[in-house]
């Protein structure tokens, strides 16, 4: 008799990835929790503020930055599918296709840094401001080591140093690019929504 | 249902909650409409947790771990959209 994939994990609980991994993005959910507490704290003591700056901001390139990183989520998810059914071929396209994706949020993000640079809108500006490159600019920071580890895992993929019993280096580093997702998740609203 | 059918399905889900921030987020400043955006944020995380982190099919304790980030910082922003 058969035991399907799905049954046996629901019997065996297991933890994707390595624990330190775990560890490691429990911290940098910490730091992220206290800047977005401490621009909630600043827009409630300057509420007027917060509504005029947000209004230099565009949501529309928001809703595209966020759509650009969950689509690169997708991907390397996907890749670690692909790794689990022995086909790492696939899986360095996908990561290759995750890497593409998120070039797009890069490219997003450096134009409206530019615009917002060149209207005078930098760090300095205003408290909204100073919050919002601290912020964001940290998440950035985020999302380039994310890339330069998607890079790598795909470049590990194509070399088929993963298999179907030892991916856990592969799952792990997929697992710091869904961090930099779910963090983006609570910026986005945070930062473009809500007034 | 296989894996990837439920990642692409998550992906969906994620996308379509975005654009409803978005369009919530245009449709005015109230409290009530603060507190959608918020909640629909958490959904959006917990997609991403249980499903493409795959904490559906881990231990609980880590499962509540990551879901409760979320909602500590939606319950602190909505906190001070409340006061």
């Amino acid at each position: 008799m058969s035991i399907s994939h799905e049954s046996m994990v629901a019997t065996d609980r297991r933890l994707p990835g390595d624990l330190a991994m775990w560890f490691f993005i429990l911290a940098e959910l910490t730091v992220f929790a206290i800047l977005i507490l401490a621009f909630a704290v600043a827009q409630w003591l300057s509420p007027d503020l917060f509504r005029e700056s947000r209004a230099a901001l565009d949501s529309s390139i928001g809703l595209a930055l966020t759509l650009s990183l969950l689509t690169s989520g997708l991907f390397a998810a996907l890749s670690v599918e692909q790794v689990r059914n022995d086909q790492s071929r696939r899986a360095a396209v996908l990561l290759a296709a995750a890497l593409i994706s998120a070039c797009i949020y890069v490219v997003l993000k450096l134009n409206e840094y530019s615009h917002l640079s060149a209207l005078g809108l930098g760090l300095e500006h205003n408290t909204f401001f100073t919050l919002y490159w601290i912020l964001t600019g940290f998440h950035f920071l985020h999302v380039l080591l994310g890339m330069v580890i998607l890079g790598w895992m795909a470049e590990r993929c194509r070399r088929r140093a993963y298999s179907v019993g030892d991916c856990a280096g592969l799952e792990s580093g997929v697992l710091y690019w869904h961090m930099v997702d779910m963090v983006w998740v609570l910026l986005f609203p945070l930062v473009y929504i809500i007034n | 249902m296989s894996a990837s059918i439920v990642l692409i399905l998550c992906w969906l889900g994620l996308a379509a909650l975005t654009t409803t921030t978005v369009l919530l987020g245009s449709a005015g400043s109230t409290l009530l409409l603060g507190a959608s955006v918020l909640a629909v944020a958490l959904v959006k995380a917990w997609l991403i947790s249980d499903g493409f982190m795959e904490l559906r099919h881990a231990p609980s304790m880590w499962r509540m771990l990551l879901f409760c980030w979320p909602l500590v910082m939606a319950g602190g922003v909505l906190l001070t959209l409340a006061l």
